[in-house]
């Protein structure tokens, strides 16, 4: 008999493989409910249910929760509290990262993309970049019939910025890594600014990527999340949704199972709803529409993956740099970025940089023992390939070939950051390949430029997936329409990065959090029909 | 993780970590299973076949299997794998990934490189509730008001 539950229980149990949960025992914010407090098959009603806590769906909750709604938020993730966040990186990536941080989009070269499994899903181990939307994206958007301008745009970033505390880094917060990468820059006389981030005075632990540990980051756990509690929401932690339930063209609810730290699946959850949200990032939401049965007049679901490929370069100094003393990402190089490049300044623990390496041995322990005065500089590049997202067996599949276009792009861009930190003082730079390879000089940096890379060979990562579900006015060419609808389908909204009809050339966050706003004054503004 | 895949693991550990490392075996291959558990299912099965596949590889080669190999034999092999077709390439790398993290996820190598964060994450955390006390507190409190700009309520609504 299914139990519709109200209240949080007791029950307690250890954890396996690794992942313990160290909230397991903590006091629990009220509304927030997890795999302890589900005894059994369980049914529960709302008006609107938010699949994913992430920047799009906390977001929705915190919007639709204050202006009346009864929301329910159903995440896969765990529930975390800033003070369980610890310098155990490897405890911090099991517990935070969907898979251990090990997805692949499959491609040659294969690009590894890492995604948020928490509540407050990625924007918990995200670097906190939060920028608008550039103009010359919303015009393009402008331009296929969406009625996104900077000028509509306005409101709804004000809204996110002042909700996440947007702010310029405190000066003393900026660690020498960062101070570095502007140093070259300024010599480059390359444009150069302060990263715009959602913390209120961050301090500089450098713990980004794994749970802020300090709670300056205003990731959704601590500021969407919160807000949306505060007004009567509830979240349901560590609860896998399977399918969007349905009637027809018209979705009714969720079907899901409580996960376990393990991977197993427990007891059943059902949740009916008059309004269903998917907001569980562009690799997951167009999984979820096609293992739900959901088809779109366009075809598109899934399509139009862009990834915004990464590549790190690692440099050595000869003075003493403490990378992990500072703030995350604390300046950007602009200076290339209408050739759809943007360089920072990262820093890694240990473990994960020793992982970057291909040496091993003696030669890994020789390299490594150059830890601090290591800078590790990123590059982000605004891709023209896009990929897909294929549902197979029920699982999501990325798939997503770098194109040569941008392939001789990133190569272009590693050789002028190369030239950045050679121009700052660097020694040596080990490049982003399988096969490493290693610069000198700033003349081997200029060399590099004109190499034969075959595009394989390249190392890739990211953590911005856009546009499986692709908001247009043309019901034949988009999945959504402007306001996350579905097309061809009735209560069925989404809100997250799968909306993005293009790349956007800088960290998405913000641009997630502007269009689940708006999608959620939508929603509100069109009640007596959605939530009837 | 079977007993037979831990030992070809174990076999490893000079072969991929720096030689202060090796006394950390124990711990290193305990760290690589927890992390391995993690992995995506077909990521895991494809290490644990890799493991036996590299384990009994060696066989033709140097007549024993690969977690027997010690010194030069057992860098040589694990060096043909680098450099061998694709799947062997990639279990090569995925192995090498996963024990250069257990590695320095152990507290003596990172004490080695004067990696210590958590007395300095304790340090920064009390400045910014001492420091900007008053900054914080707003911003608590600025995220659970109410908006004046949000004024259509359910019940008007309706």
């Amino acid at each position: 008999m299914p139990r519709v539950m109200e209240t949080p229980g007791a029950a307690r149990s250890a954890a396996a493989v690794g992942a313990a949960a160290v909230h397991e025992g903590a006091k629990r914010p009220r509304g927030v409910f997890t795999r302890h407090d589900i005894h059994g098959d369980t049914v529960l009603d709302c008006d609107v249910v938010i699949i994913g806590s992430g920047a799009g769906g906390a977001t929705m909750a915190a919007e639709l929760t204050e202006a009346g709604f009864d929301v329910l938020v159903v995440e896969e993730g765990s529930y975390y509290q800033t003070r369980d966040f610890t310098a155990d990186t490897s405890a911090m990536v099991r517990q935070l990262y969907r898979d251990g941080g090990a997805t692949i989009a499959m491609g040659k070269p294969p690009v590894y993309y890492q995604e948020g499994r928490a509540v407050g899903g990625s924007t918990v181990i995200n670097g906190g970049m939060s920028w608008r939307t550039p103009e010359k994206i919303l015009d393009r958007w402008v331009k296929a019939g969406l009625d996104l301008s900077a000028k509509a745009m306005e409101p709804y970033f004000e809204r996110v910025e002042k909700r996440i505390h947007v702010a310029p880094m405190d000066a003393e917060a900026i660690g020498n890594d960062n101070k570095l990468l502007k140093k070259g820059a300024d010599i480059k006389g390359w444009d150069v600014i302060g990263n715009l981030r959602n913390q209120a005075h961050c301090v500089g632990s450098n713990r980004c990527a794994f749970g802020c540990p300090t709670g300056a980051k205003q990731s959704a756990l601590v500021s969407y999340i919160p807000r949306a509690l505060h007004f009567g929401g509830r979240v349901y932690a560590d609860v896998r949704v399977e399918r969007i339930t349905r009637h027809g063209k018209r979705a009714t609810g969720v079907m899901g199972r409580v996960r376990h730290p393990d991977g197993r699946l427990g007891h059943r959850i059902t949740v009916r709803a008059k309004l269903v949200v998917a907001a569980c990032g562009a690799i997951h939401t167009p999984a979820l529409l096609v293992r739900s049965g959901f088809r779109s007049p366009s075809g598109r679901i899934g399509h139009n993956l862009s990834m915004h490929p990464n590549v790190k370069l690692i440099a050595i100094f000869d003075e003493p740099v403490t990378g992990w003393k500072g703030a995350h990402q604390a300046y950007q190089v602009r200076e290339f970025q209408d050739q759809g490049l943007v360089f920072a300044a990262i820093n890694l623990p240990p473990s994960v940089l020793a992982m970057t390496f291909p040496h091993r041995g003696r030669a890994l322990g020789e390299l490594m023992q150059s830890y601090d005065r290591m800078v590790l500089a990123g590059m982000l590049c605004e891709d023209t390939a896009t990929g897909r997202v294929r549902t197979i067996n029920g699982h999501a599949q990325a798939f997503y070939q770098l194109a040569d276009a941008d392939a001789a792009n990133l190569q272009r861009g590693t050789s002028l950051l190369s030239e950045l930190l050679f121009a700052a003082g660097a020694k040596r730079i080990f490049m982003p390949f399988h096969r490493v390879q290693e610069l000198n000089s700033p003349d081997d940096a200029r060399r590099f430029a004109d190499q034969k890379i075959p595009t394989r060979a390249w190392e890739l990562l990211t953590v911005h997936m856009m546009g499986t579900a692709a908001m247009g006015t043309d019901r034949t060419a988009a999945v959504t329409d402007q306001f996350g609808q579905v097309y061809d389908t009735d209560r069925l909204v989404i809100a997250d990065a799968s909306l993005f009809p293009t790349p956007i050339g800088v960290n998405p966050m913000e641009t997630i959090m502007a269009l689940s706003t708006r999608c959620a004054a939508h929603v509100i503004d069109n009640a007596g029909r959605l939530l009837s | 993780m079977t007993e037979a895949s831990r030992r070809v693991l174990r076999s490893l550990v000079p072969v991929i970590c720096p030689p202060e490392g090796v006394p950390l075996a124990d711990a290193i291959i305990e760290h690589m299973e927890l992390q391995i558990g993690v992995l995506p299912a077909l990521m895991r099965k494809g290490i644990d076949a890799g493991l036996v596949a590299y384990d009994v590889g060696a066989m033709p080669r140097y007549l024993r299997r690969a977690h027997k190999l010690k010194g030069d034999a057992a860098e040589r092999y694990f060096a043909f794998w680098e450099h061998g077709l694709e799947p062997q390439v990639q279990l090569a790398r995925a192995l090498n990934q996963l024990m250069s993290l257990a590695c320095y996820e152990q507290p003596s190598m990172k004490a080695a490189l004067g990696f210590f964060p958590e007395p300095w994450i304790e340090e920064v955390r009390k400045k910014r509730l001492t420091v900007y006390a008053d900054d914080v507190r707003r911003q608590d409190e600025q995220i659970l008001a109410p908006d004046p700009l949000r004024p259509v309520r359910k019940k008007e609504v309706a």
